[in-house]
């Protein structure tokens, strides 16, 4: 190859790298010109009712907080989630598309309780021009679940109660930016939690007929903390509450001797999260002679699909209750 | 070794076979020069793991060791295409092809795990390693892997000698510069591939340079630099990987890579054949003789200091 | 009176016609033509650059060939790989390598040892023989890393003869070393000529070309004259193959 034709190769090669970060960006953003740095205001205006049809522009971090929002909400919001199923908010870093999403908004809602742990930065900034709410900092401290280093617990919306009050607080802030619907949105809110309520009663009944004990609940992260409050399972997780440290052989085995010990027969797989570990917890029990059957996949940082019936709040508790009353209360 | 969970037994013999087969390909790579290329290439794999991932649509192990052997080749291909073709040097041609692979291999991530199912993949854990969650199936793949390495070096161990002390004169007697290297190539992606999953790709470098470096201050011997950069990798394979199982929430990886840098310190200082502590003693010796002879001939009195 | 139909004329050892070859982007061999016939002792000499390392290369199929044709023994070179023994140079090593003499030489076995095998006594013994000849029996199972300039330069001649082939080709074998070792080296080459090997030694050092040498080859990217050293190594030669690099001193007249 003479010297020029080399030289233009390389050029080449190294724009068409340069270009992939571009290509990466848009295809998780949305296209627009790049202007962003954090909280720029990229074309959103901060009144509220001003964007398609009027309707109030919702960004929220997880869908657990988007979907019952787009209910509640109906067609006088149009709400967005960030994070989609199957991923892991405790390791989620924003990208360039996200932060000019969050600059679009009307209103941001995220849990905060330090799940969206690397996030903290851009909703500061956010929070500077428009409303950022975290909805689990409106609960009460004393409602709250802790580990043993005094970390609190931010899977609140597993707790149907403490996930209403949550919900509340962000249809609040929904009627302070459009006081004229404040009565659509309460009449909406009033159905949604009396779906709610059903919702809980269901997974009340089906927990209590589960045998005492059998009813431990074992995971790969410990995201169930507060299910197992309101519905009375005993909750181990393989890691802690967040997904950042690394599973040491000490957490493994430490299950396989709970597991061994009360005669679980079930352990449960999450669909944000590698089940390495938890085959491995498996195959340690068969060694120890308990057939630990996997008892299904359980949603846990995430939801289903969009459109699926997993996809919605209710929808997705209620597989997870099916799926752990399937496995537990089944014959062995 | 008292009351060891299964689990444990298949943890500390994966790391075993790993830290074995790891010291002994990072032997020759001490010898070819090439220890940044182990980690170079180590770093080159994440693209392909992922890309393996993401071509299938859902997760499947072989296709994705596949993906980081071939990405890990690709990088090799790259750093000798750089080289051979441009004035950069080899150290910088590596150089570029880590971060650029291991920044694609990034970037292609966080395209990932925004996908449906992409956080069950896995995937992140060939960044730092999951050595605590190792099964039967993995310690007999990584025991397959040290059997060959073992196997290959001790068949031709004076073709390696050769080829790695006088590569031109290697290819005068016939011995195949490009297949001996094709052969080291192949043991090293292999060992790379089956080892980023124990100990991620950060620091699988460090099992395979540690020990061989730890190894060169103990002999003046090829051969048993070789068995004592097995034996290192192996036994900082092990201990690390028992430290961590003490605690909960201790990281195998990185304790493995403490235990090789231990070994490596202790080498460094108290080694046989170059460690400083002989140094010290040899100079000792040294400065002692010379005074002696000073003072027999008269050119200085007992107790007056050297000039 | 023997019948002057049997008197065969002798086959030449080496021959080498119009090669051609290049570092990077430079010629650094042009139309190399010459033959070396057996039972001489032949100095390459030429400026820095002028290709004489990378002509032994480019014969031995160490470096790419851009062109001509290389015959060793009348056939290509792989097929007489075991007749002909390569010396590279001394820095084309590394000498901090963890190994002895002896094992060095024993190299040198290898082909006749067979892949996949080990040496055996027969060998080492061979080994030690040949180290014996260059005078380092002694130093046999010295680390490599040990030895001076010299010594290493030994081992590597010792490997040489070890191969007991019919051509040695030496690259630079007396640069830096003291003149015990130069002597014991010219000495050994002295034999093997005498013995009827072909003999090809890159020299840097034109004061004793006409020392040592019964033959000059000067090089400068091509053939500048070959032949006996008496005829060819005249001041005009010279001239022609330094350029202005030569200072000259006038040869002191014995």
């Amino acid at each position: 190859m003479s010297r020029s034709k080399k030289k233009r190769t390389i050029v080449l090669t190294a724009a068409l790298l340069a270009l992939l970060p571009l290509l990466a960006a848009c295809g998780s953003g949305g296209g627009a010109a790049a202007t962003g740095s954090d909280g720029g205001e990229a074309g959103g205006a901060s009144a509220a009712g001003t964007g398609k049809d009027g309707a109030i522009h919702v960004v929220t971090t997880i869908a657990q907080i988007a979907e019952p929002l787009s209910v509640i909400g109906g067609d006088r919001v149009r709400v967005e989630s960030l994070m989609g199923p199957g991923v892991d908010p405790h390791l989620y870093q924003a990208s360039q598309g996200d932060i000019r999403k969050l600059g679009s908004a009307d209103a941001v809602f995220y849990n905060g309780l330090h799940l969206e742990a690397n996030m903290t930065r851009a909703f500061d900034s956010i929070g500077k021009s428009r409303p950022a709410l975290a909805v689990g900092e409106t609960i009460a401290q004393d409602r709250l679940l802790t580990d043993e280093t005094g970390a609190v617990d931010p899977h609140i919306w597993f707790d149907i109660d403490l996930w209403k009050d949550a919900l509340a607080a962000a249809v609040e802030e929904l009627k302070k930016l459009s006081p004229d619907d404040a009565a659509y949105f309460e009449a909406n809110r009033r159905d949604y939690f009396a779906k709610l309520d059903e919702l809980k009663e269901e997974a009340v009944a089906k927990m209590s007929s589960i045998p005492e004990e059998r009813r431990v609940l074992v995971t790969a992260h410990d995201a169930f903390g507060y299910f197992g409050r309101m519905l009375g399972l005993e909750v181990v997780g393989l890691q802690g509450l967040s997904t950042e440290d690394e599973i040491g052989l000490g957490d493994i085995e430490r299950t396989i001797d709970l597991l061994v010990e009360r005669r679980v027969p079930a352990v449960f797989v999450e669909s944000s999260i590698n089940p390495k570990s938890i085959e491995a917890v498996i195959e340690g029990a068969k060694e120890r002679g308990l057939n630990v059957r996997l008892g299904g996949e359980l949603f846990s940082d995430a939801m289903g699909g969009a459109g699926t019936e997993e996809g919605t709040y209710i929808g997705m508790f209620r597989h997870n209750v099916d799926t752990i009353h399937e496995a537990l209360a089944g014959e062995e | 070794m008292i009351g060891l969970s299964h689990n444990a037994l298949w943890v500390l013999v994966s790391m075993l076979m790993l830290g074995t087969a790891a010291g002994l390909v990072g032997c020759f790579a001490y010898w070819k020069r090439h220890s940044l290329m182990s980690d170079a290439l180590a770093h080159a794999a994440l693209p392909g793991v992922v890309a393996g991932y993401a071509l299938l649509g859902f997760k499947s192990l072989p296709v994705m060791l596949l993906g980081a052997a071939a990405s890990a080749l690709v990088g090799a291909l790259a750093v000798s295409w750089i080289r051979s073709s441009s004035r950069v040097k080899e150290d910088a041609a590596m150089g570029i092809i880590l971060s650029v692979f291991f920044g694609l291999g990034i970037m292609l991530l966080a395209i990932v795990n925004r996908l449906p199912g992409g956080g069950q993949s896995g995937l992140d854990s060939f960044i730092f390693g999951q050595a605590a969650a190792m099964v039967r199936q993995d310690m007999r793949l990584m025991t397959a892997a040290a059997a060959i390495v073992l196997l290959v070096v001790l068949v031709s161990f004076k073709e390696w000698k050769l080829h790695l002390f006088d590569p031109a004169f290697a290819r005068g007697l016939g011995l195949s510069g490009r297949l001996m290297d094709a052969a080291y190539l192949t043991l090293l992606v292999v060992v790379i591939v089956i080892g980023i999953q124990a100990v991620g790709v950060i620091l699988m470098a460090a099992l395979l340079i540690i020990p061989a470096v730890s190894a060169r201050y103990w002999t003046n011997a090829f051969g048993t630099m070789l068995a004592l950069s097995a034996l290192f990798g192996g036994g900082a394979g092990v201990a690390g990987a028992y430290v961590s199982t003490l605690e909960s929430g201790w990281p195998t990886g990185p304790f493995i890579v403490i235990a090789a840098a231990g070994i490596f310190l202790v080498s460094f200082l108290f080694g046989l054949r170059k460690g400083l502590l002989l140094k010290a003693m040899q100079r000792r010796e040294q400065m002692r003789r010379l005074r002696t002879r000073a003072i027999r001939s008269d050119k200085l009195t007992e107790g007056e200091a050297l000039p | 009176m023997e019948p002057v139909a049997n008197m065969k004329k002798p086959e030449p050892a080496l021959q080498v016609h119009g090669l051609h070859a290049a570092y990077r982007r430079n010629k650094v061999l042009e139309d190399v033509t010459f033959e070396a016939m057996p039972g001489t002792l032949t100095a390459i000499v030429g400026p820095n650059g002028a290709g004489k390392s990378t002509l032994l290369k480019t014969m031995l199929d160490l470096h790419p060939r851009l062109g001509g044709e290389v015959r060793f023994f009348g056939t290509a070179y792989r097929n007489a790989k075991l007749k002909v023994g390569y010396v590279p140079q001394r820095g084309s090593v590394d000498w901090d390598f963890p190994t002895d003499a002896l094992d060095v030489v024993l190299m040198g076995l290898y082909g006749r040892i067979g892949w996949f095998r080990r040496p055996g006594r027969r060998h080492r013994e061979q080994a030690l023989e040949a180290l014996a000849k260059m005078g380092m029996a002694d130093f046999a199972k010295r680390q490599i890393s040990e030895l001076s300039g010299g010594q290493q330069q030994r081992v590597f001649l010792a490997r040489a003869l070890v191969q007991d082939a019919d051509l040695y080709l030496l690259d630079e074998p007396l640069a830096g070393v003291d003149a015990a070792t130069e002597r014991a080296i010219m000495e050994t080459l002295k034999t093997l000529r005498a013995a009827g090997k072909t003999v090809m030694v890159v020299h840097h050092d034109l004061q004793t070309v006409e020392d040592w040498f019964d033959h000059v080859l000067l090089l400068n990217r091509t053939v500048i004259a070959h032949g006996p050293t008496a005829e060819v190594f005249t001041p005009d030669n010279l001239a022609r193959a330094y350029g202005g690099w030569l200072r000259r001193k006038e040869p002191v007249p014995r």
